[in-house]
């Protein structure tokens, strides 16, 4: 249920590297915006196979009950099936929302 | 339908089949259903009334019990936060009129500093610890907390902690420069005021962390069985995800205390930019505190929310996966905003943007949660109880607070307001809307669980009435007050700029937010002596708390149920009583011990009915000497420190073999409802271990956030490492990572050896793993001190001897564990069938393993390829 943002956390701590060294060490802009939009695509990627997963795991079917309140294993499957892809929503907005100013700023000062 | 469990698994060893549970679970209808013997209940009630008896007298605080612990908890931070309470209104008398000079501006800076500092360190945090430790056992039908004993330590840490620094204002003497406290302000400050800030806000810290753990390992180890982890009360949810934000959070703010401490106690320079140090270091790992911080005092409060929110509406949560979304997205997300505290400090724009549009994504969870709120609330028949007053109140003031942190969170809006009073009303906004006010709704709301008696009605709605007017008096003008420039943290302000009458309103606002707490607070202490008992569930709650004694039993619960609902109460008539009738689980105490169950992780299936701490005085003594090793240093008292601080292991060690893991009589016993359970348990079953492991994820964070330290100064600064500069010595350093690795060998054969029943090998390999250690930090020192690295010199040399420090300690509490484990081999505690330490140990030395090689790298490999 938590790959998806770990995933979102991993694209964070890479584009924070990848701009702290191209920006400072390097002073390459293009080599950061280049790298973060790499970063992005590939975690976009990974969080949308995991959220697929998930819907798969959540099984589900309208009109069925989602509440998943029932002490039965399948339920709870299902619950953690639809936590995940929740989850992986919100991952895939998360990593989308940090990669935007690379489209709009073009320089490191 | 018997053995359900052991049929599951391919041909166990005999050994394994010992600590597997045998019988029937989950229960039949009939078991539950089965008549009992009067006599023989009234018999196990005894029994079980004897072994949880709450001692009297002055032994009274020897109590480690939930409940009690948790309410000297919760009141000791109740009384800080009244303390700092007074500051508040100290500094707003001093800015109620333009010049004023009531206080001095150097006393001034004390009372601001402190006021932030007690009201994070002493009153947010620890009062969701208090509160939870008070409430989690309930939530989840539990006996007591899994650790007991460390509740109560963590309880006496915090208390000697918090009055050391909150009584350093007294003596004039306090930190001054704020609550983050940011270099070279601090480093540079004369006497010891940053000292104790650092040392014994430290302490607390550790003493959270050994909470946080705590509740971890309870949430997920504790839960009844049959708990499911997708039926578990939300509040539990909370807890876990705020317990695992604490792990994350305060390890990098207790690396950069080391660090600060070792540049004012030793001066090596890592926040001096002479010498090749850089003061935004600290600010880096102050805020990736800081800002998981201000959630980790809002999600508690949301949770208490969670709990009221549905009992006032009378029906079940809307959109409970929603809710655990929100809480676990916000766990996540808000670790990626700290550079928005950071905005004008000259990073380059595309950070700024980055960590913007992030302070921009956590909006979104936190809202799935409010409006999870409201839509519970449309769909259920409201009754306004009186909590659900103050709920109502602090998600109006919460949500002017997020608006407003959705403005800051713009870097440009952020240049212009930055350190203005308009920030100060942002954060006042969110913390009473996400803290003060769900709390003192849930302390009326729970009020009755804890004490068996009810707060007045009326004086609950005159205390809401007064707060949240004088609040938006107080609070909202400020937001005025900042944007017409007003800086915070001044001491006075000339009548020509205009502030006077908003600083006036502010200041008469305060003091009615004084009056409506101190109403609260009198409702809280008067005596109800007189008073009739609460019924037992005064509120209609459907989930486990209400199911509680009165009047109050110590025991916890009366038998540990079987769940098969959220909302037991609501959804189970028969429920209340088969658990008063003790027709659950563990309804007695044959051997006169206190127990509980253990579960599973995520199915709660039941694992063991493993024996809990006691009443005791040894933790008292630990927290102490602890608080020694901690305070002394403040006075430069190295010596004595080193001494209270071998003290504190002693206890902790005295603690640890008297009564953890113990060798059983028999290998299990029979709990109930045709269930026996081992009670014995060791690696991933065990709370011990869960508790290990989740110690040393924290642990391993704080080294993390050393090592970010060297990335971060090597792209910080042109000069890390220096050119030129003396390196570790490359061969010493090779061996003392060989040194680990074959210290960790021998560890793990050594418990793979005992298991065998080889215990002499084991003991050899133990002994092994000791010399190597010694070997392998006596290695590394070497490495640094034979090519004449001057930590003092440069802040290259200074981290590489700050690393060696950590493993070096870290090497001796894993030499102190190895010897416990040989002691214990040799008295007969630790034994091929029992070796939870051994097993302890070992999980402690693949971290221990794992962080002597990434030192070796940094020392050795690194420095060499960046210069």
């Amino acid at each position: 249920m938590v790959l998806a943002p770990t995933v979102w956390a991993f694209h964070f701590v890479f584009c924070y590297a990848v701009m702290s060294v191209a920006c400072i060490k390097l002073g390459a802009p293009d080599i950061a915006r280049l790298g973060v939009a790499a970063l992005t695509v590939i975690a976009l990627g990974i969080i949308g196979f995991l959220g697929w997963r998930a819907w798969v795991q959540w099984n589900f079917r309208p009109g069925d009950n989602y509440k998943h309140d029932r002490p039965t294993e399948s339920q709870r499957r299902e619950f953690l099936g639809h936590g995940g892809f929740l989850l992986s929503i919100v991952s895939a907005v998360g990593v989308i929302f940090d990669a935007l100013p690379i489209f709009i700023i073009e320089s490191c000062i | 339908m018997t053995d359900s469990r052991t049929s599951s698994h391919p041909a166990p060893t005999e050994e394994e089949q010992a600590a597997r549970p045998v019988g029937t679970y989950p229960p039949t209808q009939e078991l539950l259903d089965a008549p009992d013997d009067p006599q023989a209940r009234a018999e196990r009630e005894a029994q079980l009334r004897e072994a949880w008896k709450t001692p009297r007298g002055w032994r009274y605080l020897s109590a480690v019990n939930n409940t009690e612990v948790g309410a000297w908890y919760a009141l000791s931070a109740f009384g800080f936060m009244l303390c700092a309470g007074v500051l508040a209104l100290l500094i707003r008398v001093q800015l109620a009129v333009p010049d004023n000079d009531f206080l001095s501006a150097d006393r001034f800076n004390q009372f601001f500093t402190m006021h932030g500092s007690a009201m994070m360190f002493l009153f947010a945090v620890p009062m969701f610890e208090a509160i939870s430790i008070l409430l989690l056992p309930a939530f989840l039908g539990a006996r007591d907390m899994p650790f007991p004993r460390l509740s109560a330590y963590g309880y006496w840490c915090f208390l000697i902690g918090g009055s050391f620094v909150l009584g350093s204002v007294l003596f004039n003497v306090a930190p001054k420069s704020g609550w983050f406290m940011y270099p070279p302000l601090a480093t540079e400050q004369e006497g010891i005021g940053p000292d104790i800030w650092l040392l014994g806000l430290s302490f607390i810290e550790i003493a959270s962390i050994a909470a946080a753990v705590e509740l971890i390992v309870g949430v997920i180890k504790c839960r009844p069985p049959g708990m499911r982890i997708n039926i578990m009360p939300l509040y539990a949810w909370y807890v876990l995800v705020v317990g695992v934000m604490i792990l994350f959070a305060f390890p990098p703010l207790i690396a950069g205390d080391f660090l600060f401490e070792l540049q004012r106690s030793l001066d090596w320079p890592f926040f001096d930019p002479d010498r090749g140090g850089d003061p935004m270091l600290w600010q880096h790992l102050f805020w990736i505190f800081g800002h998981p911080e201000v959630y980790i005092v809002f999600l508690p409060s949301i949770a208490i929310a969670a709990m009221v929110v549905p009992t006032a509406s009378q029906r079940p949560i809307v959109g409970y996966s929603w809710i655990v979304l929100s809480a676990v997205g916000v766990g996540f997300l808000s670790f990626g905003l700290w550079v928005h505290h950071m905005f004008t400090t000259g990073l380059p724009s595309l950070s700024l943007g980055f960590f913007s549009a992030a302070s921009q994504a956590v909006v979104i969870p936190t809202g799935v949660q409010i409006f999870a709120f409201v839509a519970t609330l449309m769909v259920g028949r409201v009754k306004m109880i009186q909590p659900m007053l103050w709920i109502a109140g602090a998600l109006a003031i919460f949500t002017m607070g997020g608006l407003t942190g959705v403005m800051v969170a713009i870097a440009p809006f952020d240049w212009q307001v930055h350190d203005t009073y308009f920030i100060v009303a942002h954060l006042h906004y969110t913390l009473f809307g996400g803290l003060v006010f769900p709390l003192l709704g849930g302390v009326y709301y729970f009020y009755p669980f804890f004490t068996k008696r009810m707060m007045s009605d009326r004086l609950g709605r005159i205390s809401f009435w007064t707060t949240f007017i004088g609040f938006n008096v107080c609070f909202l003008p400020m937001h005025l007050t900042g944007l017409m420039g007003m800086p915070r943290r001044v001491a006075s302000y000339s009548s020509d700029m205009g502030w006077d009458w908003l600083n006036l309103l502010s200041s008469v606002g305060s003091f009615i937010v004084a009056t409506g707490i101190l109403i609260f607070a009198w409702d809280l202490v008067r005596p109800k002596r007189d008073q009739p008992l609460a019924p037992r569930n005064p509120w209609n709650g459907g989930t486990l708390e209400w199911s509680h004694d009165v009047p109050a039993e110590a025991w916890g619960s009366r038998s540990v149920p079987y769940v098969s609902s959220r909302y037991p109460l609501w959804e189970d008539d028969k429920f209340l009583e088969r658990l008063d009738g003790g027709r659950f689980y563990i309804p007695d105490a044959p051997e006169g011990k206190r127990e509980t169950l253990v579960t599973s992780a995520v199915d709660a299936e039941p694992q063991g009915a493993l024996p809990i701490t006691g009443p005791a005085w040894c933790t008292i003594w630990a927290a102490a000497f602890t608080g020694g090793a901690f305070i002394l240093p403040v006075f430069k008292l190295y010596w004595l420190a080193s001494l209270s601080g071998a003290g504190a292991v002693a206890c902790v060690v005295y603690w640890l073999w008297t009564a953890t893991a113990q060798v059983p009589k028999a290998p299990d016993r029979d709990v109930g409802l045709g269930l026996r359970l081992p009670v014995y348990v060791t690696g991933f079953r065990a709370p011990g271990w869960w508790a290990m492991f989740i110690t040393m994820l924290g642990d391993a964070t704080a080294f993390a956030s050393i090592v970010f330290g060297v990335f971060f100064f090597w792209t910080a600064r042109p000069d890390f490492p220096p050119e030129g500069a003396a390196h570790a010595d490359a061969t010493l350093i090779a061996l003392s990572a060989l040194g680990f690795v074959l210290a960790w060998g021998a560890t793990i054969t050594a418990r793979e050896v005992n298991r065998r029943g080889r215990q002499r090998a084991a003991r050899a390999l133990v002994g092994a793993g000791v010399l190597c250690t010694l070997g392998a930090a006596g290695a590394m020192g070497l490495a640094l001190w034979l090519p004449g690295m001057a930590p003092s010199s440069h802040a290259y040399p200074a981290t590489m001897y700050a690393l060696g420090v950590w493993v070096g300690a870290h090497s001796g509490a894993g030499v102190v564990m190895l010897l416990y484990c040989l002691a214990g081999s040799w008295a007969g505690k630790l034994t091929p069938r029992y070796d939870a330490d051994l097993v302890n140990t070992t999980l402690f030395w693949h971290f221990l393993c794992l962080m002597g090689l990434v030192t070796a790298l940094m020392m050795g490999v690194f420095p060499r390829l960046a210069s």
